[in-house]
């Protein structure tokens, strides 16, 4: 069965172009477009991998998913699924939270920028979808 | 940092029994919490555990010298204020322990009062450096969040535009799909103007603060502006089946003011009006002077503004954030530069919204002249007054 993967991006035109290439290359791809609507689908079809974006025009945005998922009970079946955050900025949580003790709470297992460097893109998903899967059977 | 609740923690080095006692007795009715040391390197040890907020040492005591506690416990917190006793006071001591970073000096015997005088300023002082570098702390941290949020903006359509192209290039096997490609190149199109708007908005922004956006003062005539740009926007409106009507004067309306920078303020608020309309909706735009006032009003049946975002309506960058609301192109940049366009006129921008219903942006001008000198019917008795 094709592996499923989760955008979550407030740009429709990203999300456009990154469902094709994925599509183009064999998996399922489900959007949304906010933190809240991303949450919510998580939920709802538990994908192999979350490819989500840190800075959106929504209420959650990207740290704010990834702590859910990571920290909230509500989530803890699906705190194993592996996020491969995007943004087009460099912009660790180091940088966004310099205060914060919980920065670790919400680092994300990869880190990349748009645009994506597609065959990279492809490797470290392929990759974070393999882990996925092996760490659930 | 410390608990801004806990009173804070004094420490008291001083060989001298007797010395430690009193001051102990003193700081303790004063509420503060007080540890005492007899020697230098005991005290240093204290300081390291006890993180205090003030340090009084005696500069004359066995082992560890006086001089050598004020640097170590500059070592451990910088910010901690030293006060130095000393009973063989000379001005030179004093002066060299002020070199090392004490803060003052109390020269043996001293008074109670002296003493409290002395922490309660020492504790001032501190209080007040604590309180501004966490300010600049925080000023760096806007701006460097401030400096992230921009380079975002402008990369974001920039990253759209070239992630299309990239999978296009990648997928040149999908090229077979022509409506496909023609969608994906109108919307690098969209995106691109989306970033060129921005681009446009910022520099406008830049050019209101720096003040080269008014290039004159002359009397406006604000109708003849509303007129023009309501025309301008006729196809877009009914495109998005939006009627556009007015409540104008039929003689001009005059303001002292740039026309450029006029220009700039009601095209944002007509195109606000419309784009955040909704379809059948209306935009009415209405002007008035009276009492040595313009007020012009833009109101519109749109989206509206739910109740907590107005205020930050006019902030740089603002947008409404809610989910499931449908996204519109913008900058976030217009309003802010309205107001600073308002403000820089001596007007008054404000706004009232109902989320669902629609919104009403009044700005108010003073105005150039009574409106009685330009043709109108007005009290002809104050025109008289205006006259002499």
């Amino acid at each position: 069965m094709a592996a499923k993967v989760l955008l979550i991006d407030d740009d429709t035109d990203f999300r456009a172009a990154v469902k094709s290439l994925l599509e183009g290359h064999g998996y399922n791809v489900l959007e949304a477009s906010s933190g809240t609507e991303g949450l919510r689908m998580v939920v709802e079809h538990k994908p192999d991998a979350i490819l989500l974006d840190i800075m959106m025009e929504s209420t959650v945005e990207g740290y704010g998913v990834t702590h859910s998922l990571r920290y909230r009970d509500e989530y803890a079946e699906f705190s194993h699924i592996p996020i491969l955050m995007i943004s087009s900025i460099e912009e660790s949580p180091d940088e966004r939270f310099p205060m914060s003790a919980e920065v670790e709470m919400i680092r994300p297992d990869q880190y990349l920028t748009k645009p994506l460097d597609i065959p990279k893109f492809l490797r470290l998903l392929e990759k974070a979808v393999g882990a996925n899967k092996a760490a659930v059977v | 940092m410390s608990d801004p609740v806990a009173p804070e923690m004094v420490v008291v080095i001083d060989d001298d029994y007797a010395m430690r006692l009193s001051c102990g007795k003193i700081l303790t009715k004063m509420g503060l919490r007080v540890e005492t040391f007899e020697d230098g390197a005991r005290g240093l040890t204290g300081v390291a555990t006890a993180k205090p907020g003030m340090v009084i040492v005696d500069l004359k005591m066995p082992g560890i010298s006086g001089m050598e506690v004020i640097a170590r416990v500059h070592e451990i917190d910088p910010q901690i204020v030293i006060v130095v006793i000393t009973g063989y006071a000379t001005i030179d001591t004093a002066v060299q322990a002020i070199k090392c970073g004490a803060y003052d000096f109390l020269p043996k015997p001293f008074l109670p009062d002296e003493l409290r005088l002395i922490v309660n300023r020492g504790l001032e002082r501190r209080r007040l450096a604590l309180e501004s570098q966490r300010y600049e702390i925080e000023q760096t941290m806007l701006k460097r969040r401030f400096v992230t949020f921009v380079s975002h903006q402008l990369r974001t359509p920039l990253a759209a535009v070239h992630q299309y192209l990239d999978v296009m290039k990648h997928l040149d096997q999908a090229a077979d799909d022509p409506a496909r490609r023609q969608e994906w190149l109108d919307r690098c199109l969209i995106r691109i103007e989306e970033l060129q708007n921005l681009i446009a908005d910022w520099l406008t922004l830049a050019q209101v603060e720096g003040g080269s956006l008014f290039k004159e003062r002359i009397p406006v005539d604000v109708i003849r502006i509303i007129r023009d740009i309501l025309k301008t926007y006729e196809p877009a409106a009914a495109a998005g089946n939006v009627s556009l009507e007015t409540t104008l004067p039929d003689h001009g309306v005059f303001l002292l003011g740039d026309r450029n920078c006029l220009n700039v303020l009601f095209d944002n608020l007509i195109t606000n009006a419309i784009k955040y309309n909704k379809p059948g909706g209306k935009v009415t735009v209405s002007a008035t002077q009276a009492r040595g006032e313009v007020v012009i009003a833009i109101a519109d049946t749109g989206v509206g503004i739910p109740e907590k975002y107005l205020p930050f309506l006019f902030g740089e960058f603002f947008r409404v954030k809610e989910d499931g609301l449908k996204k519109t192109a913008g900058t976030g940049l217009g309003l802010h530069i309205s107001k600073k366009i308002v403000s820089e006129m001596g007007g008054i921008i404000s706004v009232d919204s109902q989320a669902g219903v629609g919104s009403t942006f009044w700005v108010r001008f003073p105005a150039w002249r009574e409106a009685d000198e330009i043709g109108n019917q007005n009290d002809a008795r104050q025109e008289a007054s205006i006259d002499c």
